[in-house]
């Protein structure tokens, strides 16, 4: 009886958990392209101010950010800040989209000039050639890099208990202070779930791009 | 007379003059060889003359037309429709690795048939035809366009006898046929002049044949190469140009460069390749 109660207290904190995944994903996969282009711009302030958010947002603990986002308007502007949902969330998107942007950088670089060239000198548009001859080969070389930080992601969506969101971590907590240990241990098993069916899903894509030899 | 006329090239990077003042012309159907030592400025002229660098001067008249003047700046629109006149066979291909070699081929006209079959849709609308009907036209519009284009690029395939390796990754292909693939690409837009940058250099020695064969039959177009295979130019070529330190400083016949050059560092460059051989 005790172990149904407690499979739907936790999957109801896992719920939480998806949602945060999941807008996290939503935001930060097109916020970081943004960024990319911002740090690769040839307009030189963009670039600083593009560069520099990249390093505070990766040179600080992602903790601290969601501490900052919720209890900062509050405190620094005497205004009601976020929610406790939406400011977690705000935190991923910009610091997923950070991490991302980096990743898109690399991928984007790494195809030769050449490439570009190729498609310019047979009268192809920019977007032309962005969207047929770069984009697919990006795509390719960042997928692993990216499954990895999605991985990751899956997991640091417990943070978000710092401000007291109910994720499944803080589901399973309110557990061990009654004194019953194993739903804390049970968690892992969602987590290995989620995250081995994530796997499988980036297995396939490198298999479909597998095609393309770079 | 005179087709292709390039007066006063001149770039520089950052400082550094690498073209000091170019000039060249060109007859209709001609193959001119540039050769020179490296560094002298032969990637940089093709580039600029393929609008991948702007120059700091210079003139292109093409057909006794000015075509560009690097000192005038040109929308991309305008750029784009400029760069249709040359074509560029790179030195190390720069196929698409993720299309077939087919698709290599015709992927840029493919795109110029989208945007033709879109404007014929937008010009039926605008002309007061029904919506889905304009759409439906457009669209079997674009479907010819993309089976001639097919039709062609089998064609351009064959004659650099490729037609069996249409559905071939560039990967699946050795550096000569990659190179040849290129070279049908280049091709497939029909440029009045079509560039090679050193087409055989980053080739196995045993490869470099085929590719130069797959040039030679193209002879009757109008054809710049630069190369360092010195034979092929002799033999191939109407004009020769040699660059040295960004200027030019010989040209002639092959027989007259290669057979009588007059200038001291024409003979150098000659001597110091036959060497090498
Ligand atoms: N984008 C660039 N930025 C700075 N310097 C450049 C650039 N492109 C070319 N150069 C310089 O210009 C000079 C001429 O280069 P270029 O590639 O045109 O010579 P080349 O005649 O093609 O030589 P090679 O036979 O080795 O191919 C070289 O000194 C090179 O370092
Ligand atoms: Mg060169």
């Amino acid at each position: 009886m005790k172990f149904w109660e407690v499979t739907l207290n936790l999957l109801e904190g896992f719920g939480t958990t998806c949602s945060i995944f999941a807008a996290t994903l939503i935001l930060a996969l097109p916020l970081g392209l943004l960024i990319a282009f911002g740090s690769m711009s040839r307009f030189r302030p963009l670039r600083y101010v593009c560069r520099t958010v990249v390093w505070i947002i990766r040179g600080t603990p992602l903790m601290l950010q969601i501490i900052a986002i919720f209890y900062g308007p509050p405190l620094l502007f005497g205004i009601s800040g976020f929610d406790r949902v939406p400011a977690v969330i705000v935190a991923f998107a910009i610091n997923y989209a950070c991490y991302f942007s980096e990743i898109y950088r690399g991928g984007i670089e790494s195809v030769p000039r050449g490439q570009m060239e190729a498609g310019q000198v047979l009268g192809m548009k920019k977007g032309q050639i962005f969207r047929h001859i770069i984009l697919i080969q990006v795509i390719k070389r960042i997928v692993p890099p990216m499954s990895n930080e999605i991985i990751t992601l899956v997991k640091d969506t417990s943070l978000a208990r710092v401000i007291s969101v109910a994720e499944i971590i803080m589901e399973a907590q309110e557990y061990t202070r009654q004194g019953l240990i194993w739903p804390i241990f049970y968690t892992g098993a969602f987590y290995l779930i989620f995250v081995g069916a994530l796997t499988l899903l980036f297995r396939y894509l490198e298999k479909r791009l597998a095609y393309i030899k770079v | 007379m005179e087709f292709l006329r390039v007066e006063g090239f001149r770039k520089s990077f950052s400082g550094k003059e690498v073209l000091k003042g170019i000039d060249f012309s060109l007859e209709q159907g001609q193959i001119l060889a540039i050769i020179g030592s490296s560094g002298s400025g032969k990637t940089t002229l093709l580039r600029c003359l393929n609008f991948l660098e702007t120059p700091d001067e210079g003139r292109i008249f093409l057909g006794g037309e000015l075509l560009s003047d690097a000192t005038c700046k040109y929308s991309e629109r305008e750029l784009r429709a400029k760069r249709l006149k040359f074509g560029l066979v790179f030195q190390n291909f720069n196929l698409f690795p993720h299309y077939r070699a087919l698709k290599n081929v015709t992927l840029a006209a493919d795109l110029l048939a989208k945007e033709r079959a879109r404007a014929q849709k937008k010009e039926a609308v605008a002309a007061g035809c029904k919506r889905s009907r304009a759409a439906a036209e457009a669209k079997e519009f674009y479907r010819s366009l993309l089976a001639e284009n097919r039709r062609r690029a089998e064609v351009l395939l064959e004659r650099v006898s490729l037609s069996d390796k249409a559905e071939s990754y560039p990967f699946e292909l050795s550096g000569g046929q990659q190179q040849r693939v290129a070279i049908a690409r280049a091709l497939a837009l029909e440029p009045e002049i079509l560039c090679f940058d050193e087409p055989t250099s980053a080739l196995d020695p045993e490869l470099t044949g085929e590719v130069l064969k797959a040039i030679r039959a193209l002879k009757g177009r109008t054809m710049i190469i630069v190369t360092h295979e010195m034979a092929f130019a002799r033999d191939v070529a109407d004009r020769v140009l040699f660059m040295a330190d960004g200027v030019v400083e010989e040209s002639g016949t092959p027989e007259e460069v290669f057979g009588n050059p007059q200038k001291g560092k024409t003979k150098a460059f000659l001597r110091h390749r036959e060497e090498m051989i």
